[in-house]
């Protein structure tokens, strides 16, 4: 009964995004209201159609129903509820399925937003993403089968991966990877659009940032909810790894970081519109080639989902994908046109042009190294990975020149600075740069690239910072207003601007962050006898024994270690050793102690007898990456607000300083 | 790309956008499909059958210099392995383990764009029970067709390469192809 329900639910999403696209694109080469509302119906019919399915498999995976393929794999009856509720996106056809939820959500919010804007260009939006959501529903109704019929079902099932039943992180990061990746659906629509019907116009980028924005947030989050998440369960006491599909979600992190910027001089100058929408489609590719290398077994990641019949169709889809927006540009690029032209002396318009060329180049050294290895493959038939020590080498500089940008762009002026104007903008900031860069130094810090980081980032957040108050004390000069209503004021009416420096101040932490964790932590690993202790810097560890731990779905070997730091207790750490049910390998959790300065992190790797292997590291500033990207994100929602009120916040005219702008408003 | 930047107003195909973005794309789509289907973890290396390259390194914390010719007669397994690679220390105690069982097997480790003092850190932590040599120009490395870390190279007492792993070993992997380095091959 289930599985037949839910696959008529996938069937009628499919037939509603095909017929859907098809009269978007009608609609789009020749208007008609009929039409156009025969495409938002369809639409909507696609996403409720994908929300009932989702519901139906909940039912499923709550009620245990094992005739549900779906639900024999992954389901158990031994999982608390919470495991069987994020079960849903815990294996490939179940992904697939929520992946199908979130587009509907997203295509008809966008629908439902815009449905009174843009005449001209909407029904092409809707065509794309009903083409993309139709894509989806046919990898559900085939290849990725979440519903199919078990004749014979078995009373139990195996339980989800252990690995994500083990922390509460993962029921958040896939949404929220869910949420970027398939937002991006929306902005490629709207760039497919704006080349379909040959123009750009200042009021069709707004809501192409915006639900780039939204993506950007949510795939920001991810990101690093997937590193945090590393860091907490994987065990090995890092965040980072550059596994093929950590880079799948950093490559259009990339081109939608750039993509954002290069809209700014869209809006104010009216130039680069043809690179924006290149980087925009850039973006959706990417992500649908990431969504290929987590999916297609071809990928050898932690990440992976099991191999399966699905790669070859995705790379089909990636390939027309491909193909579909290579021939609109080529045919379209040019005829969106240029109004303005670019400053070429030293200028904060320069300055947005290297930023978007160091993050392009950004994204092809981390799309060589993920796919270089393949390469290899292919011509040699041999393997290899390409390593951290490539990806190291070249993020290094690359992140610390585009620190250097973040500084020095927003510090000058828009338009041909003049001698004095550059000495006036960047003289200042050097006093932060010295400053972050000694108190470096005078706590320890050799490695020369972090000094370089510390110094470009101080020169950065003093620049941000005075460039984020900058507003607020020119009202209070000229009008006197005190300081609490001059910055209620000034971040209302340039909430934009401002929600963009709180993302850069955040930027600056985390790449400081990054910086300094992962050049001056420090390690050791004991064999520990119960009682015994060791010491890492101010740490003493005392293992005071062993403990069982009996679950209904895994039994857990704990450690219990005592910690203090300097002779002060900080109470019991517990790393543990989980063995889940139906599983045969025992998995590590590690027992982390996470403070502001520096976190001490504890990792189990055998018992061996009485004595217990322990990976002790001591690793400063991680918490900062976690707290400055909620400080990122917030920038993003800061910037979201006002141009989703529909409210202006600055749209100024080209050539304009920005200071002029905000304080005269 | 650039191109995008001086765009004309007339309309008509753009062919400096689509024959730059065809360079990026069809590769790409050509490499992924000439992928499809493969396993990651297995592995063919051309080196299988022949002789294993020669070299004489020197071991991590200095000492006499180990040459491949010297351990001719018995089989030999050589692991390069690097400290920043995290599957080289899921498979270190296996290794050390099987060398410690296995005392008719030489056991050889060559470090991989690494560090000597780091290396000799990670040794003195987790403790060891046959040599790592240094490769300090990755001659070695290069002779070995070796792409990344960990990857082990089994040999029979002939000097033939009879197995290359690629990943992490187990135990049960260990025993399975030193045997076939016994046998002198399948």
């Amino acid at each position: 009964m289930v599985p037949t329900l839910g696959r008529t639910l996938i069937l009628l999403a499919l037939l509603a995004a095909s017929a859907g696209s098809i009269v978007g694109f009608a609609t789009g080469a020749r208007p008609s209201a009929a039409g156009w509302k025969w495409a938002r119906r369809l639409a909507y019919a696609f996403a409720a159609f994908m929300a009932l399915a989702n519901l139906t498999m909940e039912y499923a995976l709550l009620t245990h129903d094992f005739s549900v393929s779906y639900v024999a794999h992954v389901g158990s009856r031994a999982v608390p509820t919470w495991v069987s509720i994020v079960s849903l996106w815990s294996s490939l056809e179940g992904s697939i399925l929520f992946w199908g939820l979130v587009m509907g959500v997203y295509v008809s919010v966008a629908t439902w937003r815009k449905a009174g804007d843009h005449p001209e260009y909407m029904p092409y939006a809707v065509g794309v993403w009903l083409a993309c959501g139709a894509f989806f529903s046919f990898l559900l109704a085939g290849p990725a089968q979440p519903f199919a019929t078990i004749p014979n079902p078995a009373l139990d099932g195996p339980g989800p991966n252990p690995l994500l039943q083990n922390h509460y992180l993962m029921v958040i990061h896939p949404p929220f990877l869910y949420s970027g990746y398939v937002g991006m659906t929306i902005p490629f629509g709207l760039a497919c659009a704006a080349l379909l019907v040959g123009r750009l116009g200042n009021d069709f980028i707004r809501p192409l940032r915006n639900f780039l924005l939204v993506s950007w947030i949510f795939l920001t989050c991810a990101i690093v909810l997937g590193g945090w998440w590393a860091y907490e369960v994987l065990g090995w006491g890092g965040y980072w790894a550059w596994d093929p599909v950590e880079n799948a979600s950093f490559l259009p992190w990339l081109t939608a970081t750039a993509a954002l910027h290069s809209a700014m001089l869209v809006e104010r100058k009216g130039v680069l519109k043809g690179w924006t929408v290149i980087l925009v489609l850039a973006t959706y590719l990417l992500t649908i080639l990431g969504t290929f290398m987590t999916r297609s077994g071809v990928f050898n990641s932690v990440h992976s989902f099991t191999q399966s019949a699905i790669g070859p169709t995705i790379l089909v889809f990636l390939a027309a994908a491909l193909l579909f927006s290579l021939v609109l540009l080529a045919l379209r690029v040019d005829s969106l046109g240029s109004e303005g032209r670019l400053e070429t002396g030293p200028s904060r318009d320069v300055m947005f042009l290297v930023q978007n060329l160091l993050f392009v180049l950004f994204t092809f050294t981390v799309l060589l190294g993920t796919v270089f290895p393949l390469v290899v493959e292919a011509l040699r038939g041999a393997q290899m990975s390409v390593g951290r020590p490539y990806f190291d080498k070249l993020s290094v500089p690359i992140g610390v020149a585009l620190l250097f940008v973040m500084g020095v762009g927003p510090a000058l002026p828009w338009g041909r600075a003049t001698k004095q104007q550059l000495r006036a903008a960047l003289l200042p900031p050097l006093l932060g740069a010295c400053v972050l860069a000694a108190v470096g130094f005078a706590l320890g810090v050799r490695n020369l690239w972090t000094i370089l980081a510390l110094l470009f980032g101080g020169f950065t957040a003093q620049v941000t910072l005075s460039e984020m108050f900058l507003p607020v004390r020119q009202r209070m000069r000229a009008r006197g207003e005190g300081f609490a209503e001059a910055f209620r004021q000034a971040q209302t009416r340039g909430r934009r601007r401002f929600g963009a420096y709180i993302v850069h101040a955040g930027a600056v932490v985390v790449i400081a962050a990054i910086a300094v964790s992962s050049t001056m932590g420090s390690s050791k690993e004991v064999q520990l006898n119960q009682g015994e202790t060791t010491t890492l810097g101010p740490y003493q560890l005392t293992f005071a024994g062993a403990e069982q731990l009996s679950e209904p779905h895994r039994q857990s070997v704990l450690a219990r270690v005592d910690v203090s730091k300097n002779g002060r207790s900080l109470g019991t750490l517990l790393p543990r050793m989980s063995q889940y049910e139906n599983q045969r390998e025992p998995i590590g959790s590690p027992a982390v102690h996470t403070g502001l300065t520096e976190d001490l992190y504890l990792s189990i790797h055998n018992f061996d007898g009485p004595s217990v292997g322990l990976l002790v590291l001591i690793n400063p500033m991680v918490s900062w990456i976690w707290i400055a990207t909620a400080i990122m994100a917030l920038g993003g929602l800061v910037a979201l607000v006002p141009s989703l009120r529909g409210s202006t916040a600055a749209a100024p005219a080209a050539g304009t300083a920005a200071v002029a702008l905000e304080g005269s408003s | 790309m650039a191109t995008a930047l001086t765009s004309a107003s007339a309309p008509r195909v753009n062919r400096r956008v689509l024959v730059a973005g065809l360079a990026i794309a069809l590769p790409l789509v050509a490499v992924l499909v000439a992928n499809l289907g493969r396993d990651p973890h297995s592995v063919r290396s051309p080196l299988i059958g022949r002789p294993a390259p020669p070299f004489r390194l020197v071991p991590v914390g200095g000492g006499a210099p180990v040459a491949l010719e010297s351990l001719h007669g018995k089989p030999v397994v050589i692991n390069f392995w690097a400290t920043w690679c995290v599957p080289c220390f899921q498979e270190h105690a296996a290794l050390v383990e099987a060398a410690r069982s296995l005392p008719a097997v030489q056991f050889l480790g060559i470090v991989y764009e690494d560090d000597e003092a780091q290396t000799g850190e990670f040794l003195r932590q987790r403790g060891t029970a046959y040599a790592s040599l240094m490769d300090k120009d990755g001659k070695t490395a290069i002779a070995y067709g070796v792409f990344g870390v960990p990857e082990t190279f089994f040999i029979d007492p002939e000097g033939r390469i009879v197995e290359k792993h690629v990943g992490p070993l187990d135990r049960g992997a260990i025993l399975s192809l030193v045997a076939r380095a016994r046998g002198g091959g399948r």
